[in-house]
């Protein structure tokens, strides 16, 4: 018996020139845990809200075709009134957070359907304890980390009892860690509950051996469903074990990294390791030593010394609050800091931040922050008159990014990775020779990736340093040459990116877990190393 | 009584009853046995019942989530930007929110973001007292009229938003320092408040106290209107209308009929 | 243990009874020896009975305030005041206004008859601000605002939303005026206001559209019905019926009618949003329950005022010469020309007594502390981040 089922659902919104979703029909039976794959702007978002009516009762826009919840039929039906059978939970949970306190926001959805006090009191105990966060209730939501809040996101639309369960992208946001104690929850919640789930993923490596069904959303308004592997075979969004598939000839994709060694190890395939040229014998581009920073009682970095050789790219791995974001702002001089920082013979933090960002220029991890103007070309013409470079210059950066968007066209309806494009060349504007990029990979598919390496690629040919810190190991081990991982403020190891990453289990991409112990990191690696 | 005319009523009639409760120097009387300082503390105690039925009339049954949280999260910025703002003489950061928001979402939503953001405000600064309802309805008053100015575009309407942010702000002082006089200066100075009287002579009284204590106050706030409005007027209100442009287009457009 | 939390939490709404029947009471008297005997009572009762929450402290803030009231005060009566009395304390030197300021002049002798006056008024006013700095320190705003009437229900969220989205906007202020440097911007002009305001409330308005996704999502709304017919003229008269009571009590002697008209008026409109409320069907998770206890807090409060008040509009000649002698209305409002000792009666004591009440009624401090712990946060979160820097967003 089929829980979800869309009969030729074609949504359009009004500003488009065609639809979103194009006569799209499939059904999920109750139970299962589909994961919805599709590079950015192809509708993933779109076809999640259409299950449980906010598209189009929401967002606007124009719905034809029939979407059967449960038995209900969202055009009668308003997400309101589907409360207690789809569970919807947003990409940024604290976004979505109406109440403080965990318990609270538990019972919210409760006290909207209006159920007895007495029940609901039983029924945020069951919850809070399903979702293993009994410890957390009286905590505040903004003092949570963000898988903590994203799984109070969960307990609190679990409350109301749905049958299904929607997630967009619930761990674009979190450290590989937190995104683990997410994704198990949901694990749970699946096996144990026996929950539908529908849930919108970019990183596919970490979900995909969970999965029952998945639909692929190509992008020109149509849809494949079916059996994850059939679906990966076809689909071009490629997780790194689709790839590594595709590379050697497999004609099933493994879902696993247990799947895929065991058939490595089975063909007997030996890659050789890629040699990597050390960029150590290079000038430093920038040097600091003992760098210290505080806030109030709290030391979020502490004593770390760094040397960035020019041409070099450098990942900067560790948890949420290890202490890397202090880290790029106290290098980028606009951090109070103890410690010395010596850029082109000169101390960021002694300069003004005109002159400073001439030497160190920094993309913070919210982007957008830096943006403020109506336009995209009033933001590059600002850029330019804020870099003394020749009026085009950022405008032709921006080209150069590979990113061509029109220039009346608002910034704040800028896609992620056109968001970021924009703020790379209004910081590139500059000339920089350090580049610091904090979280850069946050909410990007993997063309987008794929992209932003190659931007990297050509920075560091030119001689710029570059700095990224990230949570996605598969990107640092594509992007980087050398790494630095970072705990409790402090740099506990140092390396090539290729050691570094093959010896360390937490860190180590699904590359190397499959050939471990060779030193293959990326997909690229092995097809250069057969 | 008609839906649609519900809220216009509800405001009037609180528009009408803030007026008594404003004025109340006028009339008050001194065989009436209350003082000054009573009086408005009498009127505090009947305003939360009408800011009640206001609110509840405007905010309840007509307003969407999306409105609503629009309404919290300005009013959060307003609590903000209160605190930040106050101490340097009349430099009030609270006031601009309100009338451009009012021109933007209409006279109702600038009314209820006025009242909310001085009770919200109030109870972070642990700030409830009788002069709350006061300060609730004037503010609303703020933003219900910038709701309901003419209209017009342009270079025009920052001019025309403006100038209403320096009316305003003078309005606000001065409907609050007549309402709290008592509070300010006692009774029995020359520029007091005395019943004895009559209207005319107070309001005499009243203009001397309010240029004797109150001028640099008010003539800061309104040039921060003015300046705030003039400097972010015109991106402000693209941000605010381009979220109004993105609400309204949802049931209408939508295939089937909704069965409400 | 929550069983036990929730005894120990008195109901916010009776705080606020008490501490405006206090300050009534206080409104009705300018007897310095009372009035520093409330204040005194009412400084006890906050230090015994109120939490740790951030508002506890608010408490000062306002005694600050009452001392800045009184020397305001007395600053006018000296500067401005009327040579009223003939116990001459000293002079100024006499400056006559302009025209326009017609029969103003600064400065004269100054009294002790006037003086004094000015001192009682201005306690009084200081002792009814320290009386809604008591309800401020003592009732739980988060706890006062799930209590609204359910009439109130949509606007009461909306305050809740604000009070929960504010510290993250002040997160967003930091994080946008430090990401300012990036860019290279360093001047402070106005002009600055627009690279930080713009972000930020940009942020904010997108904020306020996911908040609203996950709202309707959740039900928001679900259980609203159309507002019921007729309640609102019926709330619209009443308070107009209230408010031409007090006008009537201002302006007019008719005291008895003015206070009937009032009352009816408060009390139908109070009808009226009950049954304007019946619309909406939402539940509230564990409701502040209202015990004997807060009606006992709550009626300590009224009976002062009622107190002080029914003696206020006594008339002593009506009254048995034994009976005046003991009730005393006069020393309420001791006399300050002639200049005379204040004097402390009987139901003086009785109301100091009212003042005290809810300590004995209400268990102790160390208790409530953890009642008091529970959903303060949003008020206590946004506190020492409007005082001082924070650590930033990513920590």
């Amino acid at each position: 018996m089929a829980v979800i089922t869309f009969d030729r659902v074609s949504v359009t919104y009004p500003e488009a020139d065609r639809p979103t979703l194009d006569q799209v029909s499939f059904a999920l039976p109750e139970g299962d845990l589909c994961l919805v794959v599709g590079s950015t702007g192809t509708g993933k978002s779109t076809l999640l809200g259409a299950i449980n009516g906010l598209v189009p009762h929401f967002t606007g826009g124009l719905l034809s075709g029939r979407v059967l919840v449960d038995g209900r039929d969202t055009a009668h039906h308003r997400p309101r009134d589907l409360a207690d059978v789809v569970g919807y939970v947003g990409q940024d949970p604290l976004r979505g957070f109406v109440t403080d306190t965990v318990e609270d926001e538990v019972a919210y959805g409760m006290e909207q359907l209006g159920i007895d006090p007495v029940a609901m009191r039983k029924r945020v105990e069951e919850t809070l304890d399903l979702v293993g966060i009994a410890d957390l209730r009286r905590r505040p939501l903004v003092e949570l980390s963000g898988g903590q809040q994203q799984r109070v996101a969960i307990a609190a639309v679990l409350a109301a009892q749905p049958r299904v369960l929607v997630l967009d992208e619930p761990t674009s946001a979190l450290d590989p860690t937190a995104a683990q104690d997410v994704l198990s929850a949901i694990a749970t919640l699946v096996h144990e509950v026996g929950l539908t789930v529908v849930l919108a993923e970019h990183r596919l490596e970490r979900v995909m051996q969970a999965a029952d069904s998945m639909i692929w959303l190509p992008g020109d308004g149509s849809l494949v469903h079916g059996s994850p592997r059939e679906v990966l075979a076809r689909a071009t969004v490629t997780p790194p074990l689709a790839e590594l598939a595709r590379i050697v000839g497999w004609d099933e994709v493994p879902l696993s990294v247990r799947e895929a060694r065991r058939r490595a190890l089975a063909e007997d395939l030996a890659p050789t390791a890629p040699r990597r040229a050390p960029a150590n014998g290079r000038p430093v581009a920038l040097a600091a030593r003992g760098v210290e920073v505080r806030f109030g009682d709290v030391v979020a970095v502490d004593g770390v010394d760094v040397a960035l050789p020019q041409g070099s790219v450098t990942a900067l791995l560790g948890r949420n609050g290890a202490g890397k974001s202090s880290l790029l702002w106290a290098l980028q001089g606009a951090l109070t800091c103890a410690g010395e920082i010596t850029a082109g013979g000169q101390d960021p933090r002694r300069l003004s931040a005109a002159e400073a960002r001439r030497l160190v220029t920094l993309v913070p991890q919210t982007a957008a922050d830096l943006l403020y103007l109506p336009t995209v070309a009033a933001e590059c013409a600002q850029a330019d008159a804020e870099s003394d470079a020749a009026p085009g210059t950022t405008a032709a950066l921006l080209t150069a990014l590979g990113v061509d968007v029109p220039d009346e066209r608002d910034p704040r309806d800028l896609s992620e990775g056109q968001r970021l494009a924009l703020v790379l060349a209004v910081q590139l504007a500059a000339r920089p020779p350090v580049l610091l990029l904090d979280e850069p990979t946050r909410g990007l598919d993997y063309r987008a990736k794929a992209e932003l390496h190659r931007i990297v690629d050509r920075l560091a040919a030119t001689g710029v340093a570059v700095v990224i810190s990230t949570h996605d190991v598969e990107f640092a081990a594509l992007a980087s040459t050398r790494t630095l991982l970072m705990a409790d403020g402090e740099i506990i190891a140092e390396g090539t990116t290729a050691d570094l990453l093959t010896s360390s289990p937490a860190y180590a991409p699904q590359m190397a877990k499959v050939f471990a112990p060779l030193p293959v990191l990326t997909p690229a690696d092995v097809r250069g190393g057969l | 009584m008609d839906g649609r005319a519900r809220v216009p009523v509800a405001v009037v009639a609180a528009a009408l009853i803030g007026l008594v409760a404003f004025s109340w120097p006028l009339f008050l009387r001194p065989e009436s046995g209350m003082s000054a300082t009573q009086a408005p503390i009498m009127f505090a105690l009947v305003l939360p019942t009408v800011l009640a039925v206001v609110l509840s009339e405007i905010a309840g049954g007509r307003m969407d989530a999306r409105s609503l949280a629009m309404l919290g999260v300005l009013a959060a910025v307003g609590t903000i930007l209160r605190p930040l703002s106050a101490g340097t003489a009349g430099f009030e950061l609270v006031f601009f929110l309100m009338i451009l928001a009012g021109r933007v979402f209409g006279a109702g939503f600038g009314f209820a973001l006025g009242a909310i953001t001085l009770f919200t405000s109030a109870l972070i600064t642990s700030g409830v007292g009788p002069w709350l309802p006061y300060q609730m309805l004037a503010a609303g008053m703020v933003g219900l009229f910038a709701g309901l100015l003419p209209r017009a575009g342009g270079r025009a309407e920052i001019l025309l938003l403006a100038a209403y942010g320096m009316v305003s702000a003078f309005a606000y002082g001065w409907v609050m320092d007549f309402s709290f006089w008592p509070f300010g200066i006692g009774e029995d100075t020359q520029i007091s408040f005395d019943p004895a009287l009559g209207p005319l002579e107070n309001l005499h009284r009243f203009v001397l106290y309010n240029i004797a204590t109150s001028m640099g106050w008010n003539l800061g706030r309104a040039l921060t209107n003015a300046v705030v409005i003039a400097l972010l007027g015109v991106p402000l209100l693209r941000l605010l209308r381009r979220s109004a442009r993105q609400a309204r287009f949802a049931p209408a457009s939508s295939a089937q009929p909704l069965a409400e | 243990m929550e069983r036990t939390e929730a005894l120990n939490q008195v109901h916010p709404w009776a705080w606020w009874c008490w501490a405006i029947g206090i300050g009534i009471a206080v409104s009705g008297t300018t007897n310095p020896l009372l009035l520093a005997l409330v204040a005194t009572a009412m400084i006890a009762v906050v230090m015994l009975r109120r939490s740790a929450a951030p508002w506890a402290r608010s408490v000062r803030a306002y005694l600050l305030l009452s001392l800045f009231v009184i020397g305001m005060r007395v600053f006018f009566q000296i500067v401005l005041g009327g040579g009223r009395g003939e116990t001459v304390l000293f002079a100024l030197p006499e400056i006559p206004l302009p025209a326009w300021a017609a029969g103003i002049q600064l400065g004269g002798t100054v009294t002790a008859e006037a003086l004094t006056a000015t001192l009682y008024d201005a306690l009084r006013l200081a002792v009814m601000l320290l009386c809604i700095g008591a309800a401020n320190a003592l009732a739980n705003p988060r706890q006062a605002l799930r209590s609204v009437p359910a009439a109130l229900y949509e606007a009461s969220v909306a305050v809740v939303i604000a009070l929960s989205v504010a510290p993250q906007l002040i997160e967003s202020v930091q994080r946008v005026r430090r990401a300012r440097r990036l860019r290279g911007a360093s001047s402070t002009s106005l002009k600055a206001l627009a690279t930080v305001a713009m972000p930020v409330l940009a942020d904010a308005i997108e904020r306020s559209m996911s908040l609203a996704a996950g709202m309707e999502a959740r039900g928001f709304a679900r259980t609203r019905g159309l507002p019921t017919r007729g309640t609102l003229p019926l709330m619209l008269v009443s308070s107009m019926a209230a408010t031409i009571g007090v006008f009537l009590l201002l302006s007019t002697s008719w005291w008895q009618p003015a206070l009937g008209l009032l009352v009816a008026g408060v009390t139908v409109a109070g009808f009226g949003l009950r049954a304007a409320g019946r619309r909406l069907r939402v539940t509230t998770y564990r409701p502040q329950p209202w015990r004997g206890r807060d009606t006992l807090v709550a009626a300590t409060g009224v009976l002062a005022a009622v107190l002080v008040l029914g003696l206020g509009w006594l008339d002593p000649t009506t009254l048995s010469p034994a009976l005046a002698a003991i009730l005393d209305p006069a020393a309420l409002a001791p006399t300050t020309d002639p200049l005379a000792w204040p004097q402390l009666t009987l139901p003086m004591f009785v109301v100091i007594g009212l003042v005290l009440a809810p300590v004995p009624l209400t268990r102790a401090r160390k208790v409530a502390q953890t009642a008091s712990t529970r959903n303060d946060t949003r008020v206590r979160s946004l506190r020492p981040q409007v005082e001082r820097p924070k650590v930033p967003a990513w920590r």
